[in-house]
C-alpha cells in the first residue's frame, strides 16, 4: 500500500498531493483506480498532467509482460541442471537439481533427509565446483560428516578447503518445518501468511538468482487414506515442485541399516511413483553397494 | 513520419472508429479450444470467466500448458493461432516445459516455428495481490491494441490469500479488498474487450461438514461431489461461469490417472471426463 508523497514520481508535486488527498485519494492504487476526468474537475487539476503521472506510476508499480520467446531465450542460457552426485537420484529428479525451482525432501525422522542434503552439497561444491548456501535449522549439520563426503571425493587437502567467493547455485534449508510448524495452528492466519511470504522468497531468490533449492519438511499420515503426506498442510504443498519421499528399506527388521527407499512423489516432468534405493552411510555418493542387492553379478 | 507522429498522438485519447471495429470484430473465435472441458457449448464463449479448482498435482497446470498449446500453436499445425496472456502468481510458469509439449505437437519443428509460436504468449510474474491489481490496470492498454489477443491466464488467483487475511487485521473487508478490486476490473476488462479467463484456484481448506455451509455448497449438485469450499471472496464466486474441479485418482488402475467434473454455474449442468498426462501433455 503505497501512500502518495512529493518526488514519488517526476511530476507529482506537493499541491498536486493536498488537492488529492482533500478528494480522497491518498495510495497509489487509488489515484490509478479513479476516473482521471473526474478528478481532475474536483480537483482543478489538469488533466493532461495526470495523465502523464498515471502513466509513470503504473510503470513503476506494475510488472511487464515478457513476450514467450524472449524468455525461451533467456532460460535456454541461464538455467542449468546440477547432477546430485548420485545416479539413482539423479535418475529419480530427471538427471538432477534443476535451478529456478524447489524440490521437497521429505521423510519421518532419521529417514536420511540431512545425510543426503550433505551428500548432495559436497558433490556440488566439489564436483560442480559451485557454492552452496546450507541453512540449517535443526542442529543436524555436523561438519565432520561433511569432511568424510568431501574427503572420499578428493585425496588432496587443497582441493577440499577451497574458499571461493562468488555466486550461490545451491541453497539447502534443513528444515522448513522445523521453523514453520511452531507457527502454524491457532484460529489466527498470521502463522499461514509467514509461511506463504517464506514461500514467496524461496522461489522468488530460486528463479531470480538461478538457484537449486532443497528444502526438508516432516510427514504426517492422512487420516482418511492412511498415506503418507508432507506437513505444514495444503497452503505449503502448492510450493514445491518436486517432492520426494525418504523411507526405511522393509528389509532391514531389527537390525539398524543405511538402506533408504526414495521415491518420486510429485514432479512436474516425470510420472510419480518411481523409487530407487540409496545408501546414506557410505562415504562415496548415495549408491547402493554392488552386491547388496543380492542379485547375482 | 507523420503517421508515426499522428499513431503517438491518439495514444492517450479515446478510441477512433477503426480501432472499436478492429476490437469488436477482431477477437478471433476459441471454437473448437477444448471440448471435453465445456459441457454446453462446446468451446469457450468470449466473457466467459472458467475457474480450475483443486488440490496439488491434479494437473491444473498441466491442462493450462495444453490449452496454452492449442491457442499459440498456427493453423496448419491445428491450432487456433491467438495470443494468450499469462499472469504467474507463484513462480510456477514452466517455458522449458510448454516447449517440449509443442515440439511433440508439431511433428516438424524447428527452432524458428517454436519462437514464432512463443511469440504469442505474453507472460507477467506479480507478487502481490496490489501489484496484481496494478498490472491489470497497465495490461488494458495490450487488450486495447492486440485484437487476436483474447485468452487472459491467472495461475493462480488465490496465491495471495493468506497473505491478504493477515494484512488486513480483523476486519473481513479490509482482507478481501485487493481482491474485490481485482475481481471488479477483471470484469471490466471481460466486458469491454471480449476476453475469456482461465483462472486456477488452490484447494487450501478442507470441506466443512457444518450444516450451515453445507446448504450453500448443495445448491449445485456437482459442488456435493467434490473436496470444494469456497474462499475468495464473494465477487468472484460471482464472476466465475464455468468450475471444473480437478482431483487426482490414488492408485488407479486404468492409465488415466486424474478427472475432472466439470460445471456450467448458472445451468447447474454437469460433465466428466478423465486424463492422464504424459510428456506430449494432456491427452483425453
Amino acid at each position: 500500500m503505497v501512500i502518495l508523497h512529493a518526488g514519488l514520481c517526476p511530476g507529482l508535486t506537493a499541491e498536486m498531493i493536498q488537492l488529492l488527498k482533500a478528494n480522497g485519494i491518498q495510495t497509489v492504487v487509488d489515484f490509478i483506480s479513479s476516473d482521471l476526468e473526474e478528478v481532475a474537475q474536483k480537483c482543478s487539476l489538469s488533466y493532461k498532467a495526470l495523465v502523464a503521472v498515471r502513466r509513470v506510476l503504473l510503470a513503476q508499480f506494475s510488472a511487464f509482460p515478457i513476450n514467450g520467446a524472449d524468455l525461451y531465450e533467456e532460460l535456454k542460457s541461464s538455467m542449468a541442471i546440477l547432477s546430485t552426485g548420485s545416479k539413482s537420484l539423479d535418475k529419480l529428479l530427471d538427471s538432477g537439481l534443476y535451478t529456478g525451482e524447489v524440490l521437497e525432501l521429505m521423510g519421518a525422522p532419521g529417514s536420511g533427509k540431512t545425510q543426503v542434503c550433505l551428500s548432495i552439497a559436497a558433490s556440488v561444491s566439489h564436483s560442480l565446483k559451485q557454492n552452496v548456501l546450507f541453512i540449517d535449522s535443526t542442529g543436524g549439520f555436523t561438519a565432520s560428516r561433511l569432511l568424510q563426503l568431501v574427503q572420499s571425493r578428493t585425496e588432496e587437502e587443497e582441493e577440499q578447503v577451497v574458499c571461493s567467493v562468488g555466486p550461490v547455485k545451491l541453497l539447502v534449508v534443513d528444515s522448513v518445518s522445523a521453523v514453520v510448524c511452531p507457527l502454524l495452528g491457532g484460529r489466527q492466519s498470521e502463522g499461514l501468511a509467514l509461511m506463504m511470504q517464506l514461500a514467496r522468497e524461496l522461489k522468488t531468490l530460486a528463479r531470480e538468482f538461478g538457484l537449486a533449492t532443497v528444502v526438508t519438511n516432516h510427514v504426517t499420515r492422512d487420516s482418511s487414506s492412511g498415506h503418507l503426506k508432507p506437513a505444514l498442510g495444503r497452503s505449503w504443498s502448492f510450493v514445491p515442485s518436486t517432492r520426494v519421499l525418504l523411507e526405511s528399506s522393509q528389509g532391514a527388521w531389527g537390525k539398524a541399516s543405511t538402506q533408504r527407499i526414495a521415491s518420486l512423489r510429485k514432479s512436474p516432468r516425470q510420472p510419480t511413483g518411481i523409487q530407487v534405493e540409496l545408501d546414506i552411510g557410505g562415504y562415496e555418493a548415495l549408491e547402493e553397494r554392488p552386491g547388496a542387492s543380492g542379485e547375482e553379478l | 513520419m507523420s503517421a508515426a507522429r499522428a499513431m503517438s498522438e491518439g495514444f492517450g485519447k479515446a478510441e477512433s472508429g477503426a480501432q472499436l471495429l478492429a476490437r469488436l470484430e477482431g477477437r478471433s473465435s476459441l471454437r473448437n479450444l477444448e471440448p471435453y472441458l465445456f459441457a454446453d457449448e462446446g468451446f469457450p464463449m468470449h466473457g466467459d470467466v472458467i475457474e480450475f479448482h483443486g488440490p496439488e498435482g491434479s494437473g491444473k497446470t498441466e491442462m493450462l500448458y495444453h490449452l496454452i498449446t492449442r491457442c499459440i500453436l498456427p493453423k496448419s499445425g491445428g491450432g487456433l493461432e491467438v495470443e494468450v496472456m499469462f499472469i504467474d502468481t507463484d513462480y510456477h510458469f514452466d517455458v522449458l516445459r510448454l516447449v517440449t509439449i509443442l515440439e511433440h505437437r508439431l511433428p516438424q519443428s524447428t527452432e524458428e516455428t517454436i519462437k514464432l509460436c512463443l511469440g504469442r504468449l505474453f507472460l507477467v510474474n506479480c507478487n502481490s495481490s496490489t501489484q496484481l491489481l496494478l498490472t491489470l490496470y497497465s495490461l488494458e492498454n495490450m487488450f486495447c491494441t492486440r485484437p487476436s489477443l483474447c485468452l487472459l491466464i491467472l495461475d493462480s488467483i488465490s496465491a495471495f490469500y493468506w497473505i491478504d487475511r493477515s494484512n488486513g487485521g480483523e476486519n473481513y473487508n479490509m482482507q478481501e479488498l485487493n481482491m474485490k478490486k481485482c475481481v471488479k476490473f477483471l470484469e471490466k476488462l471481460v466486458r469491454e474487450h471480449l476476453l475469456a479467463v482461465f483462472a486456477t484456484t488452490q484447494t487450501i481448506m478442507q470441506k466443512s461438514s457444518s450444516s450451515a455451509e453445507s446448504s450453500f455448497s448443495l445448491k449445485h449438485q456437482c459442488e456435493a461431489e467434490v473436496d470444494y469450499r469456497p474462499y475468495l471472496c464473494k465477487s468472484w464466486q460471482q464472476l466465475v461461469t464455468h468450475r471444473i474441479f480437478f482431483s487426482k485418482k490414488c492408485h488407479s488402475s486404468n492409465s488415466k490417472g486424474f478427472s475432472i467434473v466439470s460445471c456450467h454455474v448458472k445451468r447447474n449442468h454437469v460433465v466428466k471426463c478423465s486424463f492422464s498426462v504424459a510428456e506430449c501433455g494432456v491427452q483425453f
